[in-house]
């Protein structure tokens, strides 16, 4: 930094201006994210007339009363449930099905696992947005139409390319002689996965998780038209637009809905800020 | 397309290991293929290669809504699709979504980076604020925006001060598509800045240092140096961020203004949902779909094209 520092002083102001641009624009971008964050905060607490008439004053009182209208117009707290249910049961789903799956890609010594693997890779490629009309069909043609459990089992689907490229190149790392010392000693390869492999992808399985959880929590195409309108199983992100009414928005109380869906994200990003940024560098996707 | 993720990650020996030598056990069936990933396979083949594959195979059927039975249509669909004034507003507007949102994204996304890298004061906090629009569900972004373009709200509040007439940017068909375009660019820059940054982080100080004794201003070192080198890392970026305008961006205009007005807002992305959900027209639907897989397929090589590796 003090190193830095000198040597800009070195050179003329001319050459300076590069760095001021680049700065200027990087507190100016920082602003532009920040702001609309404070303005949905503050007019949680407003009234229509407060935020019109002064957008960025303070609240004059800490009312949580749009919360809780908030919370009993959408039915936001049995959203949550249905959330939480919704992405609890899919990431256990996707590790279920990602964890053998890389395992065995890692270890496979043939030509098969190298097209598997490429199958898998490729669905990075698949805009299965596009297909979403289908995906409805096979929902019901399966008789799961309009519930979550067609969505639980659709989310892992759409995480498994990303999770098995990442667990497999983890797994990658675990050198070959210390499964083959286990085999040796009669481990089945269940055993192997469980007893070596897990213990050691800790990490990679954390980002996964992480990863998929941001995107399960936060879908919301899929749950629209899958799950439909049943206020009974509708999850947060599907409530909480029906806050936002044709003629005569509450703004303050589409805010305050706002904020609660976020909440929880939140909170996993403050406790464990340092993985959900390894996470979301190595997945390199966003939902 | 794991190449992409290789790219992304150059420090990762990817293929480190070498093929143990085998004299025992060797080449087994079940050594070959990778039984434990039959579930994941098929699992993914049920919900994600089938659907793709009957998105095809509706785009050739006539099937004009849920309860009607669909018959073979040939290229019906794609005749009627081509005469369609509508699908060629939603491809204009899609370009230009694409044509300008894309190159502002990664272009400022690039400086961003550049500028954390420097790690002056406060880029902590910098790389913290950068994160907050990738946590955030489409549907929250949404809604936060509609407060903020609403004809009372923050937007028109700081302009009206300024003796500036505030806009329904929304509802006038010619600031709409501006205006998701904007939403997106704000959810996207940040993540992208970060993703950057990552590649950007590896690049080495000494080199840095040197140019700049050299008398390289800022400026230059960000475009003659780092760019080279992240080029390639920038063009993953840049097809991740091309794919999520071209998809992801039907949820945005459908939560914000449902395509209009007057077809203002509505892309490609947008048209395929529409014309499935709205109008069951669901042989056009599909066959839009089918133009969109094809458009996504030329993008991702034109970007490959112009940001590949120049080393």
């Amino acid at each position: 930094m003090a190193q830095r520092a000198a040597v800009a002083r070195r050179l003329p102001l001319r050459d300076r201006i590069g760095s001021i641009t680049s700065g200027t624009l990087a507190w100016i971008y920082a602003a532009l994210l920040v702001i609309p964050f404070y303005y949905f905060i503050v007019s949680s607490f407003k009234t229509n007339e407060e935020i019109f008439e002064s957008p960025l004053a303070l609240p004059t009182t800490f009312d949580f009363s749009n919360f809780t209208t908030a919370i009993q117009q959408a039915d936001l707290g049995l959203a949550v449930a249905n959330s939480a249910l919704t992405t609890v049961a899919a990431l256990v789903l996707t590790l279920v099905l990602a964890l053998p799956a890389s395992f065995a890609l890692a270890r496979a010594r043939g030509k098969a696992g190298k097209i598997v693997e490429s199958v898998f890779a490729l669905g990075f490629l698949i805009p299965s947005f596009a297909a979403l009309f289908p995906t409805f069909l096979l929902a019901a043609a399966l008789g799961l139409f309009h519930t979550r459990t067609f969505v639980i089992f659709l989310l892992p689907a759409t995480a498994l390319p990303l999770s098995i490229v990442i667990l497999t190149s983890f797994m990658r790392t675990i050198p070959r002689e210390l499964e083959e010392a286990a085999s040796m000693d009669g481990a089945s390869s269940l055993q192997v996965l469980r007893q070596v492999y897990l213990p050691i992808c800790v990490p990679g399985i954390a980002t996964v998780l992480l990863l998929n959880f941001l995107s399960f929590w936060n879908a919301y195409l899929y749950p629209l038209i899958l799950i439909g309108p049943d206020t009974a199983q509708r999850t947060i992100q599907v409530a909480l637009p029906t806050l936002k009414v044709d003629a005569g928005t509450d703004y303050g109380v589409l805010m305050a809905g706002t904020l609660f869906t976020l909440l929880p994200v939140y909170l996993v990003y403050t406790v464990l800020q340092r993985q959900m940024q390894r996470a979301l560098l190595s997945g390199a996707v966003k939902g | 397309m794991t190449a992409l993720l290789d790219a992304g990650r150059p420090d990762t020996t990817g293929d480190g290991k070498t093929a143990a030598p085998r004299s025992r056990r060797r080449g087994t069936i079940r050594d070959r293929f990778p039984g434990l990933a039959l579930p994941a396979l098929i699992w993914y083949a049920v919900f994600m290669i089938g659907p793709v594959v009957a998105m095809f195979v509706i785009a050739f059927m006539s099937w004009p809504g849920m309860l009607t039975t669909p018959t073979p249509a040939g290229l019906d669909n794609f005749a009627r699709v081509f005469a369609d004034e509508t699908f060629w507003t939603a491809t204009a507007n899609s370009a230009i979504q694409i044509v300008v949102g894309l190159p502002i994204m990664i272009g400022l996304a690039f400086l961003l980076a550049f500028y954390v890298v420097q790690k002056p004061r406060g880029h902590r906090v910098l790389r913290y604020l950068l994160f907050i629009p990738a946590l955030i569900s489409a549907p929250a972004t949404a809604m936060v925006f509609y407060a903020m373009l609403n004809p009372d709200g923050l937007v028109n509040g700081f302009l009206r001060p300024l003796g500036l007439e505030g806009n329904e940017w929304l509802a006038d068909p010619t600031t709409a598509l501006g205006a998701i375009i904007a939403v997106e660019l704000w959810s996207g820059i940040g993540y992208s800045a970060v993703l950057i940054a990552s590649r950007l982080d590896g690049v080495e100080t000494e080199i840095v240092q040197a140019a700049r004794l050299d008398g390289a201003n800022d400026w230059r070192l960000a475009w003659r140096m780092y760019w080279p080198i992240a080029r390639d890392f920038i063009g993953v970026v840049a097809m991740l961020q091309f794919l999520s305008m071209l998809f992801n961006s039907a949820q945005t205009v459908l939560l914000l203004t449902q395509g209009g007005p007057e077809n203002a807002t509505t892309t490609l992305a947008y048209l395929i949902y529409r014309k499935a959900f709205v109008e069951t027209d669901l042989g056009y639907s599909q066959a839009v779909g089918v133009v969109l897989f094809v458009i996504g397929l030329l993008g991702m090589w034109a970007i490959r094209r112009t940001l590949r590796a120049t080393h």
